[in-house]
């Protein structure tokens, strides 16, 4: 029972939208405790996860760690060419790199323990505070990317997979396909050469004025920020539109085609009421599970756009940590990744498990 | 090919569709163009003393000092853009495809032995897999290819590292639903040797949604190797691909001189596109639940 | 109330547009009812009988469409509406029960939200009076406690519930007519007895009209006061029920009683199976015989105690949560329960039970596919498969053939090499002879020898399994496991299956293991039958005795569960 959405996520992680369809679906929130033994089978999908989740970090730390500090030698950024041999001894002995690497391994495991994931060489700030403060920016331009894709692709599939045949629905799939494939940065490009330099209508990057609220400060707040957010928003969007576009349609195009919809329309229901009661319903798996990771993932992909509209978020950072081989900002920006990754998967796990009956147990 | 094969019924339904039979020309010319690019192209853009500052960052249809007509303009070195797009998409291709193989070769192997192993040596390796997919495909190729440096070989490694897990996860779906088939028990029940079963029933049978799979993943590596090279990480700028050369054109852009990174970014698109409309027709074919 | 007919169709003709040609799956049908009147159509799969249900409720989709004819409903001129006109009939008027209830009930809405929809398709309701409906809707349709079933969702419940709640969803409005696509097919046979019941009770009750669809003639003629025949997209017979299955006019319904195995002696072939091939199978190869014969004298075929249990695997870490007391293990199912049971040589043992019996799971640890949990499996003395951890099949002389003929060929392997490949694998015939030694055996199987290079979507599901029979019998077995080889086959080409098995197993002087649902097929093929119940067997012994006198409960109900024929008056038998 659990195996085929497994491997209908990954799936779609690769583009790939062969989601199996027949069987899956939602029912609107009820809780679990409707059946007995709900809350035990929740409990122990819930330790198990987080005993898996502990498992992935830790090993994700070590990949990490091994990965960043072990190829290379960071001492070569830490200090010039010319300066002395006893400083150089001494500065390799203060960051603990004469020490053998699983001793290091272990001396930065009980640091991140305790929320220390050193400084950064280039800012001279603690890392953990400085990606902290950068990353209101980049979720403001995910959630306004992700909420977005969804609220105008899920419609436009569901109506594309409805009217396979017509010529609306031929247009939206080609403009999908053309969304799917085009690079990110391109079309970062395009928009930047049309609104802002052609137009001149929107600013080509920055974010603008901000504003405060629970003391961050936020773009969306103001409308100057706003101006500044709607293009690389637009641009971060455009991928995932394709993709929930394409899921949506495909979801109702089989839905459309089964056993149940033909026995809704047999009873009499208006196609209305089978298009919302039935069909939503049942496509709406999947298209959680896209939200979810297409969430997590568009927080990867802001590299690229921060990168074109220099938006000082975190993918803006991790560009120039790279490239300045700021190696304590890449290893904490890897794990706050992964964690958000496996928060992510670990709330869409449960979203499912509200979400399908059929991962209930319980038999009459 | 005999005309009643498996193979062969595949293509006649694929031919009913003209977009894809004309996708799928756009790639075969795209393709051909790219092995063809010495001979087509007017310039060797790799060649240094060929190149004239003068010519640099003209518009299209400027005749430069070489006597010919750039039609498309040339690029911040003075490279005709025509001849710098040709051999890009050489690049672009070849990274690709070369990665885009191996990446199918280890994956599929994965997957496979890991569908048919079973027990906990299957758990293991989707493990790994699983954890792997569950980080983002462009920062693990960020990664890679920032600490390996740059070069072909790195990009073609990063590139792959990054892909090998998606074709492990279909190829161990696509195994696993046919190792329970009862075809499958049917030759087990021979009993036929493992690496038979394995080999000359699961595997050929696996190959539909792993052809999906391919079409999808090498536009996708050509993609993510633009991306690399617009970002700085990918290859370097004598041997430009196609994301390079955008990546190169786009400081330009704010200017106005659009040709240098529009036009690189045109072709790039058509290519990724038709892979993709290839692609899109052959999941419609391999999808059981949309035939009644 | 008029004497004018409820429904009358009229040359009624729904054709597909395929891009390969236009398909005429009804081709002028005519037919009448009257209010309260049960009929029956019958046919074959592709005889266009559940496309003339969907015709009528106007549910014909693309590339399909009604070309001509007419349906009218209590006078009333239905095709050509227009759909919202076609909506409000539906459901309201007439409706519709399908073949597999998994399949039709939403698998994610509780039954009570999927009937309000129903209700509120056509009135409005509140929220309160809409689950009073529902839940008398299902006490109706006599589902046991329906106050608890509205909030249950499909999966908590049996097949037979499901049905029921789907039949619940088509009386709603107290329809006129309600028509059934093989709403029973899906169903077990005691399940079925139930259902057609309590059917005949509601339309008695409620005095609706009904069309019940099937394949199966027994069934139709338990309910049905008229019965049409269609083939081919017409109705070739028709009339009172009595009439047309005692003294069938038309040559097509006589084959059809005449292929039913329980109209014939067992042991015989059966009148239409026709097209018995002439060739004889190859003779047995030397190779064959290589593998050592083992003990004589030992009990030629043995089940010895041999159960499956069926368990979830888990990862090292839930296990470790596991042994914390973190989380409960998962739930394993025994499938088969210490089952022993001995086959003597040349013997024909029927295996039957319903679906979930764990009859199959039997068949295939006999077969070598599952290792036994516990027990072991012997042939002439010799284990069928090795013990460790990865067990493997020893021995060849045990070949199997599957249900469906569709699943059981590699369909990108040409059916030649599907024959061949395990003779060649295993040294019986080299490379030289096999495509000889496959001729042979396309012939021996009524089969062109010429097919051998053909791929197994050019075939029928007759000759399908036909190649199927090939390639097992290819290997030299002694003992063959037939897992449902005819249960996916219409009744003409099951009894040409049945007589080509029959056929064979006396030539090559095989022992059988039939294992089937159908008891009539057994009853037909074998000496000695073998009940199975929850993974037990609960009855065994010549199949004469257990069929005439059962001795344990389960056998009686479940003899008494098959649906019967009249008696034939013209056909004999």
């Amino acid at each position: 029972m659990r195996r085929w959405w497994r491997a209908g996520r990954n799936e779609l992680s690769s583009r790939n939208l062969r989601v199996p369809f027949d069987r899956l679906a939602v029912t609107r929130g009820r809780g679990c405790e409707d059946h007995p033994g709900n809350v035990q089978l929740m409990l122990t999908h819930v330790i198990e996860r987080i005993l898996q989740a502990l498992v992935v970090m830790l090993v994700m730390s070590a990949l990490v760690f091994v990965g960043v500090y072990a190829i290379g030698n960071p001492i070569d950024v830490l200090i010039g060419p010319d300066v002395s041999q006893d400083i150089r001894l001494e500065t390799i002995a203060r960051y603990g790199l004469d020490r053998p690497l699983w001793e290091q391994y272990f001396t930065f495991l009980g640091r991140v323990l305790h929320g220390d994931f050193g400084r950064s060489f280039v800012f001279g700030m603690p890392v953990l505070e400085l990606i902290l403060s950068r990353l209101p920016a980049t979720l403001e331009l995910t959630v306004a990317a992700v909420v977005g894709a969804a609220l105008i692709g899920i419609p436009t599939g569901i109506y594309a997979g409805y009217r396979p045949d017509s010529a609306l629905a031929k247009t939206i799939m080609a403009i999908s396909i053309l969304g799917f494939s085009v690079p990110t940065f391109w079309i970062g490009l395009v928009l930047i050469m049309t609104f802002a330099v052609e137009l001149q209508i929107l600013p080509a990057g920055g974010r603008g004025d901000t504003a405060a609220l629970f003391g961050i400060e936020w773009s969306f707040l103001t409308a100057n920020g706003l101006s500044h957010m709607l293009l690389p928003a637009a641009n971060l969007a455009f991928f995932k539109l394709a993709l929930m576009t394409r899921l949506a349609r495909a979801g109702t195009r089989e839905v459309m085609l089964s056993d149940t919809v033909k026995f809704a329309r047999a009873a009499g229901l208006s196609e209305w009421t089978v298009l919302r009661r039935h069909v939503l319903r049942l496509i709406s798996i999947p298209l959680v599970t896209v939200f979810g990771l297409e969430f997590a993932s568009t927080l990867a992909f802001a590299v690229v756009t921060e990168t074109i509209f220099s938006w000082p978020g975190i993918g803006k950072l991790i560009i120039d940590s790279i490239q300045s081989l700021d190696r304590p900002v890449m290893v904490a920006y890897l794990m706050l990744v992964a964690f958000v990754f496996i928060m992510i998967n670990f709330v869409v796990d449960l979203t499912y498990f509200a979400l399908d009956p059929r991962l209930r147990k319980g038999r009459a | 090919m005999r005309k009643d094969s498996p193979a062969a019924r595949f293509w006649a339904e694929f031919r009913e569709s003209k977009v894809a039979v004309a996708a799928l020309a756009v790639v075969v010319a795209l393709v051909g163009v790219a092995l063809l690019a010495p001979l087509i192209a007017p310039q060797d853009p790799y060649d240094l003393a060929k190149l004239a500052l003068m010519d640099a960052r003209r518009p299209p249809g400027y005749v430069g000092s070489g006597g010919y007509t750039h039609w498309l303009g040339t690029d911040a070195q003075g490279r005709d853009l025509f001849s710098a797009i040709l051999y890009g998409l050489r690049i672009s291709l070849q990274m690709g495809l070369v990665a885009g193989a191996i990446a199918f070769a280890v994956g599929v192997t994965l997957g496979i032995s890991a569908a048919y192993l079973g027990g906990r040596r299957e758990a293991f390796i989707m493990r790994v897999i699983d954890l792997q997919l569950a980080f983002p495909a462009i920062l693990l190729a960020l990664v890679i290819s920032a600490l390996l440096g740059q070069g072909k070989a790195q990009l073609i490694a990063a590139l792959a590292a990054a892909q090998y897990a998606y074709f492990a996860r279909t190829a161990h779906g696509a195994a696993s639903a046919e190792r329970g088939k009862d075809y499958v028990e049917a030759a087990l029940s021979t009993p036929l040797p493992a690496r038979q079963v394995v080999w000359r029933h699961i595997l050929p049978n696996c190959l539909p949604p792993l052809i999906v799979v391919a079409t999808v993943q090498v536009a996708n590596a050509i993609a993510l190797e633009a991306t690399l090279s617009f970002l700085g990480v990918g290859l370097p700028v004598t041997e430009p691909s196609l994301g390079a050369l955008i990546a190169n054109g786009f400081q330009y852009m704010l200017s106005g001189r659009y040709w240098i990174s529009i036009y690189p970014g045109l072709a790039l698109i058509l290519l990724i596109v038709a892979i993709n409309l290839v692609g899109d027709q052959v999941r419609d074919q391999v999808n059981p639940r949309l035939k009644r | 109330m008029t004497d004018a007919p409820l429904l009358e169709v009229t040359d009624l003709s729904t054709h597909f547009f395929t891009r390969a040609g236009v398909v005429k799956a009804v081709d002028g049908v005519s037919f009448s009812l009257r209010r309260g009147e049960v009929m029956g159509l019958v046919g074959e799969s592709g005889s266009g009988k559940s496309v003339t249900g969907f015709s009528i409720i106007g549910l014909i989709d693309p590339p399909g469409r009604v070309a001509a004819g007419s349906v009218k409903l209590e006078g009333r001129e239905i095709t050509g509406l227009p759909q919202e006109e076609l909506r409000a009939l539906r459901g309201k008027t007439v409706s519709m029960v399908f073949q597999d209830p998994l399949m039709t009930l939403n698998p994610v809405l509780t039954i009570g939200e999927q009937i309000r929809l129903a209700l509120e398709a056509h009135q409005r309701v509140s929220a309160a009076e809409a689950r009073r409906r529902a839940i008398e809707g299902l006490a109706q349709v006599r589902i046991p406690s329906p106050q608890a079933t509205v909030d249950l969702y499909p999966h908590q419940l049996s097949g037979g519930m499901r049905q029921r709640v789907a039949i619940a969803i088509a009386l709603l409005h107290r329809p006129k007519l309600i028509i059934c696509d093989e709403p029973t097919t899906a169903l077990d046979v005691s399940i079925q007895a139930e259902i057609l019941a309590e059917m005949k009770e509601l339309v008695a009750e409620l005095g609706t009209a009904l069309i019940w669809i099937s394949h199966d003639l027994a069934t139709v003629a338990s309910i049905a006061q008229h019965v049409a025949v269609m083939r081919l997209g017409e109705i070739v017979e028709a009339g009172p029920m009595l009439d047309v299955l005692t003294r069938p006019q038309h040559p097509y319904t006589r084959a059809l009683l005449d292929a039913l195995p329980s109209r014939a002696e067992p042991g015989t072939y059966l009148l239409r199976g026709g097209g018995v091939p002439d060739a004889a199978p190859p003779p047995r190869l030397p190779a064959a015989e290589a593998e050592p014969a083992g003990d004589e004298a030992a009990p030629y075929f043995v089940l010895d105690g041999v159960s499956k249990r069926f368990e979830a695997r888990t990862g090292a870490l839930r296990a470790m949560a596991e042994r914390l007391g973190l989380a409960k293990p998962p739930v394993s199912v025994l499938a088969v329960d210490s089952v022993s049971l001995t086959v003597r040589r040349g013997e024909a043992l029927g295996l039957v039970g319903e679906s979930g019996s764990g009859k199959s799971t039997l068949g295939r640890m006999a077969a070598g596919i599952y290792a036994p949990s516990a027990g072991t499996v012997r042939l002439s003395g010799r284990p069928v498969m090795s013990a460790g951890e990865t067990p493997r099949k020893l021995t060849t002389r045990v070949q199997t053939i599957f249900q469906d003929p569709f699943a059981s060929l590699d369909p990108r392997m040409r059916i030649g090499d599907s024959i061949s490949e395990g003779p060649r694998a295993h040294g019986l015939v080299g490379k030289a002879e096999a495509e000889a030694y496959v001729r042979d055996w396309l012939g021996a199987v009524g089969l062109d020898p010429a097919f051998a290079g053909r791929y197994p979507h050019q075939f029928s599901g007759g000759q399908r399994q036909r190649v199927a029979i090939a390639r097992a019998l290819a290997m030299q077995p002694d003992l063959v496991i037939c897992d449902e080889p005819v249960a996916s086959l219409d009744v003409s080409i099951q009894a040409q299956i049945l007589n080509l098995l029959m056929r064979l197993r006396s030539e090559l002087g095989l022992t059988l293991i039939f294992i089937s649902h159908d008891l009539s097929v057994v009853r037909h093929l074998c000496e000695r039958v073998a009940v199975m119940y929850r993974g037990r067997i609960v009855e065994e012994g010549p199949a004469a005795e257990v069929y005439d006198r059962p001795q344990h409960d389960y056998t009686k109900r479940l003899l008494a569960a098959v649906p019967v024929l009249p008696a034939a008056a013209a056909t004999g038998g």
